[in-house]
């Protein structure tokens, strides 16, 4: 495992998107684990500037699901 | 021009001496040729200061946001929108403002002239309808004035102010045929490695001084994002990603707002052109929502309200 | 997992028995790991998948199922059948939460009302041969479908069919599959929804198919009278390309082996057709569950001739039985929306019979005072989760604490089997006393199922329940990484170390505590604002009843009978003078509201009558504004005495019923101003409105030729059986199309009606003698300023928009405020009538509690840092944030914001946060994120 893999920030909605990465982990279905999740109450809250603070620190993708 | 300059004089004169007004904000004569200087005058001695000529291009309406009493200002047709924006965005009310509209006959770029001559200073200009004459030591210089337009000027469809209380001229004609949004084409036909390498190397030469965000009306906040600390958007240093962005900041905050006046474009030091930012999102704000921005009072601007029949096609 | 025995009693005081199945599994202790499905030997058919999976015998409902905790199905239970073999639940159950030998429960509760919401089973298309259902893997009901489109499906929500596990190319829809079918097995009735249902089951596999999809639905009618219901129809027709054949379908048979399925059907125009599909779909209708008929009998409830629960028009959620309530599609087939009104309006009765009993068995809470944690530097006490093997089984949670411990701020750490045990709560609390622990960070499951228990373990401990973060390290680490322990152990570590820098961050936050004014205002004297008038008051609460016109009633009074029969001129004069004579309502006749102020629980409304204004203080607020019957500009209206719309024709009626004596030709022509590009909605009524005029033509004589000219017939539920009576007493009904919309003209005063049929394509002129159009249903121009007033959102007919169109069809976005009848939308009496109730229990709940507590975690100004924009005023679709009138900077009332953020994501300036979600608190986690 020594190719290259991206960091990805994801902003998951409370009420929808996060529920359903909890019931991907219910489901015992698996993913890579390159992804750290943030919980936003609503992606009203989503700000440009998350996105452009999540570059900036080096993530390598941004993720929005709300 | 000179009719233009004793009409504001005019204009002004009766405003103050009438007390109709505690203030007029418009152009002097700069200290040097193509820059003219907003001026403020609150006495009607002062009135005889107040200039116009093509090189008027700094946006008035920056100078409006929260100030208290009656107020005259002058206005092209770019700064009449924007003072529908700061109308819109609560920073002055309407019963406030005498607006002494501007037909604008377009701004001239001093950075064309100048690179046109290699340099050579520029002492003095003159100006008829269609032509611009730099004058310096050995040397008178005349430009077609089409030839040196601010490049916002040379595709703008909103000359004539849409606000106004006085209208010191006839209304000039507005331009039609013209291909407003060839520039941003260029950037939309790059890939997305292109587009990025093509912003780096936009804003490689800036040096953070802000100048942008200082003559843009737009930009009115007490604490501008860049200079807060809790949280820190963003570093201090021209490190290049603090750079790249300050500049896609600023540009969303111009979202749905900007009237593409081209301040910013004038009053960069380094010459950067960071209209290339906001363009873009003036094509997509009017694409995706038929708006201008500071068209009307009547309509909110389109990212401060949601219809269910919104675009969604970027989810 | 209970049914009812046997009911004792009468209204007021019934004793029920119930009986509890054995659930075999403790819900105190199940910590919904999952460990005893993956255990299990038994596959069983999983019935919530349609029978199109399986499952284990120890299982979870379904993945939202609530309570989240396992099921033994002691049915399939290799234990329960071999008696005590297997126990692998038992043996594995990480918390020691199963228990084989559990028994039965046998309740007895003691309660004043009952509500029977029993639901609906779907129609069972075996007995059917038409369709080679059952015979054929690719025909599947609805519900079949419903399973195959959804993610926690058979397929995962692959659209694929049975036979080859392949995507279809070709889908039909059939409708009406055993509803509006007379024969024997069949329902009479229409089901009402599964128009709407196919149309959006059509809509979604055309969003999952990978290749486009030809999806064509076979209709007899299309019934789209539901609220919107009519714009999504054009959509899926005119946009999306869904293909709608009016036919009757003759058979559905196989071809040869190649999964494809081969209808045969007569189209509109009559001719034969064939074709293939590679997947049909039965619409399947709604009935009675069989258990609920036993049931109904056990309780001495009437039901009606198709088993649904007898109810009247007028009192739509009341059985036969006082205090015994029905709600949802035991009263009738019916969707969502108007199915959650109807349990609203059951609440609303229940609740008045049991007026004097409210707030009786309530028990206050003891309150554990606060620790004042100002001035303390941030002490951070991490709890790591084993969760039994579930989290430690993957992550190296040793090496995790180990690595908390070198976090700054971070002075206590502590690993734990189970966190959300009790003996580790009581522990905690311990800890947070002896360590004086200002924030605490448990990395375990998720916080949508646990924090609240934890938040409540931090108050008992006199700690602020928000100094309170979680990272979540077993749903989205350790068991959708388990075959990578590592990577699982490093993000883990990740997890708390952004919920730990989160947590450094939190503040302290405030539940405010507001009283609620004990009274409401109903805007709109109609049948819909009296019923809430009366709901509100019949609980003791004072309303202010405010109508505009001179006299209550609005077009009630109007309206002659219900499609069932029952006079609603009688019924509505008897609501008037109760109204007018109750001691706790205050009518305001000829009124207006010209001001509003204020917000859930506290508002000030101008009300002026005349000259005169009052200031009136309420909690809540309900729209009834009605609408009213369009003045057609079409078809001649107005030029002839013979020309009617609906209201009018039916009080000519009654005024002059000798004039209909010798009328030999009457016509009805509807969707007059509905359905047509301007008004794209239904107006739901006037169907059925027409057919009962037509019946009452045909009493004062038989001879009369009537005709109805129509685009569909949407008499919709039990109201198909009007429809079949004007079909058989002679009542010709002619199908037009939109684009060819029948003529009326007038010669020598005399009228004539041209309409082409759509069936026999050729056009028929008809010498009526009265002409009656059914015209639209539009809503008062007036509702904009009430929108204003009270910021309440409409839809783009002028129409008030609800909260969420399924599940809060009375709410309005802005708290406190409800609605109720036409002002929604276009509804019969019944349904106007159930969402007045509705409207009223929903404002009782809020007026019942006497105080609210805001929520904390709302948006809040920095005024410094505002520049008075105005864009979060705009922005906020609750009302909340406002200009301060003397500084001009935004303010949010704390009691109206929802905690959306969507000011704080709109504001340049960033003056404005959201409370426990702190701009500075999501920078810190996403730089941690990133940090290693």
């Amino acid at each position: 495992m020594n190719e290259w893999e991206p960091k990805i920030i994801a902003f998951l909605c409370n009420w929808c998107s996060y529920s359903a990465a909890d019931l991907a982990g219910v489901s015992r279905l698996a993913y890579p684990s390159n992804i750290r999740v943030i919980r936003i109450p609503c992606t009203g809250l989503m700000s440009p500037k998350f996105i452009l603070n999540a570059f900036r620190h080096g993530a390598d993708g941004v993720w929005v699901s709300g | 021009m000179l009719k233009y300059t004793s009409k504001i004089r005019e204009t002004a004169r009766r405003l103050l001496t009438e007390h109709r007004v505690d203030a007029v904000i418009g152009f002097r004569k700069g200290t040097v040729p193509m820059i003219c200087q907003p001026v403020l005058i609150t006495t009607p001695q002062e009135v005889d200061t107040l200039y116009w000529d093509s090189f008027c291009g700094v946006n008035l309406a920056n100078y409006l946001p929260k100030r208290q009493g009656p107020i005259a200002i002058v206005a092209k047709g770019c700064d009449a929108r924007n003072i529908v924006v700061h109308m819109s965005e609560n920073q002055i009310k309407r019963d406030q403002l005498f607006i002494i509209g501007i037909p604008c006959k377009a701004m001239g770029d001093r950075r064309k002239i100048t690179r046109a001559l290699n340099g050579q200073e520029v002492l003095e200009v003159t100006e008829d309808a269609d032509t611009i004459v730099a004058k310096g030591e050995g040397f008178e210089m005349p430009f077609n004035k089409a030839d040196v337009l601010q490049d916002n000027c040379a595709i703008c469809i909103h000359r004539n102010p849409v606000i106004y209380d006085k209208l010191i001229g006839e209304p000039v004609p507005e331009q039609d045929g013209i291909d407003r949004y060839a520039d941003v084409q260029k950037l939309e036909a790059m890939g997305a490695d292109e587009r990025w390498n093509y912003f780096q190397d936009l804003v490689a030469p800036c040096i953070r001084c802000y100048a942008c965000r200082d003559v843009c009306p737009l930009c009115y906040c007490p604490t501008c994002f860049v200079d807060e600390s809790r949280p820190q958007w963003l570093g201090k240093s021209i490190d290049p990603t603090d750079t790249m962005t300050f500049h896609l900041l600023r540009a969303f905050h111009c979202a749905g707002r900007c009237t593409d006046c081209g301040a910013c474009e004038q009053a960069c030091p380094m010459g950067i052109r960071v209209r290339r930012f906001t363009r873009k999102l003036e094509k997509d704000v009017l694409e995706l929502y038929a708006y201008e921005a500071g068209m009307t009072m009547e309509a909110r601007p389109p990212l401060d309200v949601y219809r269910p029949d919104d675009s969604g096609d970027f989810i | 997992m209970s049914e009812v025995q046997e009911v004792s009693g009468e209204a007021g005081n019934f004793e029920v028995t119930v009986l509890q199945s054995p659930r075999y599994i403790d819900t105190d202790l199940c910590i919904a790991c999952g460990t005893c499905t993956e255990k299990c030997p038994k596959r069983v058919i999983d019935s919530f998948n349609a029978g199109l999976s399986r499952r284990k015998a120890a299982y979870l409902a379904y993945p939202q199922a609530v309570p989240q905790k396992y099921v033994i199905d002691s049915k399939n239970c290799i234990y329960f059948k071999k008696k005590g073999r297997c126990m692998a639940c038992k043996k594995f159950c990480p918390a020691d939460a199963v228990n084989l030998d559990e028994e039965a429960k046998v309740r007895k509760m003691r309660v004043g009302a009952m509500v029977l919401a029993t639901g609906f089973a779907p129609y069972d298309p075996l007995s059917r041969d038409t369709f080679s259902y059952g015979r054929h893997p690719n025909v599947v009901t609805s519900l079949e479908f419903e399973r195959i489109l959804s993610s926690s499906g058979p397929y995962q929500g692959h659209m694929v069919r049975a036979s080859d596990q392949k995507e279809p190319k070709r889908i039909a829809w059939l409708q009406c599959v055993g509803s509006r079918d007379s024969h024997h097995g069949a329902n009479p009735y229409c089901s009402t929804v599964c128009c709407t249902y196919a149309i959006k089951q059509a809509l979604i596999a055309k969003e999952h198919s990978t290749e486009s999809l030809d999806a064509t639905i076979f209709y007899i009618d299309i019934r789209t009278q539901g609220k919107d219901f009519e714009k999504y129809y054009m959509r899926a027709r005119d946009e999306e390309g869904i293909r709608f054949v009016k036919s009757k379908i003759d058979r559905v048979l196989p071809v040869d082996d190649t999964g494809k399925l081969m209808i045969r059907y007569v189209d509109a125009a009559g001719k034969r057709i064939e074709e293939e599909f590679d997947m049909v779909i039965l619409s399947v209708g709604l009935s009675v569950r069989k258990d609920t008929v036993s049931l109904a009998e056990k309780l001495g409830i009437e039901l009606d001739q198709y088993s649904f629960s007898a109810t009247s028009s007028f009192a739509p959620v009341e059985t036969s039985r006082p205090g015994i309530y029905a709600c949802g599609a035991f009263q009738g087939p019916k969707d969502i929306p108007y199915s959650v009104m109807q349990a609203s309006a059951a609440a609303c009765a229940a609740g008045t019979r049991l007026v004097e009993a409210r707030g009786t068995l309530v028990r206050e809470k003891p309150r554990v005072s606060e620790r004042v944690i100002a001035g303390e530097p941030p002490r951070v006490g991490v709890f790591v989760c084993n969760c039994g093997v579930n989290i430690g089984g993957i992550v190296r949670v040793p090496e995790v604490v180990a690595y908390a411990k070198t976090l700054p701020c971070v002075t206590y750490v502590e690993e734990n089997l189970f966190t959300c045990s009790q003996d580790t709560q009581d522990k905690m609390k311990e800890v947070i006393k002896e360590h004086g622990l200002n924030r605490i960070v448990v990395a375990a499951c998720s916080p949508r199922t646990h924090e609240t228990l934890f938040q409540e373990t931090l108050t008992q401990a006199g700690l602020n329940k928000y100094l309170f973060e979680m990272a979540n390290i077993r749903n989205q680490c350790s068991w959708v990484h388990s075959n990578d322990p590592d990577r699982a152990t490093e993000k883990a570590k990740d997890l708390v170390r952004m919920a730990v820098a989160k947590s450094v961050r939190l503040d302290p936050l405030e539940e405010v505590k507001l009283n609620v004014i004990q009274a409401g205002i109903v805007i709109g004297g109609g049948l819909a604002g009296m019923t809430v008038a009366l709901g509100l008051a019949d609980q003791g609460f004072p309303v202010h009843l405010v109508e505009k016109e001179k006299a209550l009633a609005g077009h009630g009074q109007k309206l002659l009978k219900t499609w069932k029969g029952e006079d609603v001129g009688a019924f509505v004069a008897e609501v008037v003078q109760r109204v007018e004579e109750h001691p706790l309502i205050s009518v305001h006749l000829q009124s207006t509201v010209v001001e509003a102020e204020g917000f859930v629980g506290n508002f000030r409304s101008t009300i002026r009558t005349g000259d005169v204004t009052e200031v009136v203080e309420h909690g809540t607020a309900i729209i009834a504004t009605g609408a009213h019957e369009l003045k057609p500009s079409d078809y001649h209206f107005g030029r002839h005495p013979n020309i009617f719309v609906s209201l009018d024709l039916d009080r000519t009626i009654v005024t002059e019923p000798e004039r209909f004596k010798d009328i030999k030709t009457a016509v009805f022509i509807q969707c007059v101003g509905s359905r047509e590009p301007q008004r794209r909605y239904c107006s739901k009524v006037c169907c059925t409105h027409s057919i009962q005029s037509a019946l009452r033509l045909k009493e004062l004589n038989p001879e009369m030729e009537i005709y109805i000219l129509f685009r569909d017939i949407r008499t919709y539920g039990q109201r198909e059986d009007i429809y079949r009576e004007a079909r058989a007493r002679g009542v010709a009904f002619i199908r037009y199309s939109l684009d060819e919309k029948p003529k009326v003209d007038i010669s020598d005063n005399k009228l004539r009606v041209t309409v082409k049929d759509q069936m026999i394509q050729v056009p028929i002129r008809i010498d009526a003698e009265i002409v009656t159009l059914a015209s639209a249903i539009v809503p008062p121009a007036d509702n904009k300023l009430l929108s204003k007033l009270y910021k309440l959102a409409m839809n783009e007919e002028g129409y008030f928009q609800e909260a969420h169109a399924k599940l809060r069809p009375v709410d309005f976005a802005v708290d406190g405020v409800f609605m109720a009848g036409l002002a929604h939308g276009p509804k019969p009496v019944e349904e106007s009538i159930a969402q007045a109730q509705a409207a009223a229990a929903r404002a009782v709940c809020l007026l019942a509690a006497r105080t609210i507590y805001t929520s904390a975690e709302v948006a809040y100004t920095n005024a410094a840092y505002c520049s008075g924009c105005g864009v979060c005023v705009e922005i906020c679709p609750f009302g909340a944030a406002s200009a301060d009138a003397e500084t001009g900077k935004a303010q949010i009332n704390p009691a109206q914001c929802k905690g959306c953020g969507l000011c704080v994501a709109s504001c340049r300036s960033g003056a404005l946060n959201l409370n426990g979600f702190d701009q500075d608190q999501t920078f810190a986690m996403i730089d941690e994120a990133l940090a290693s």
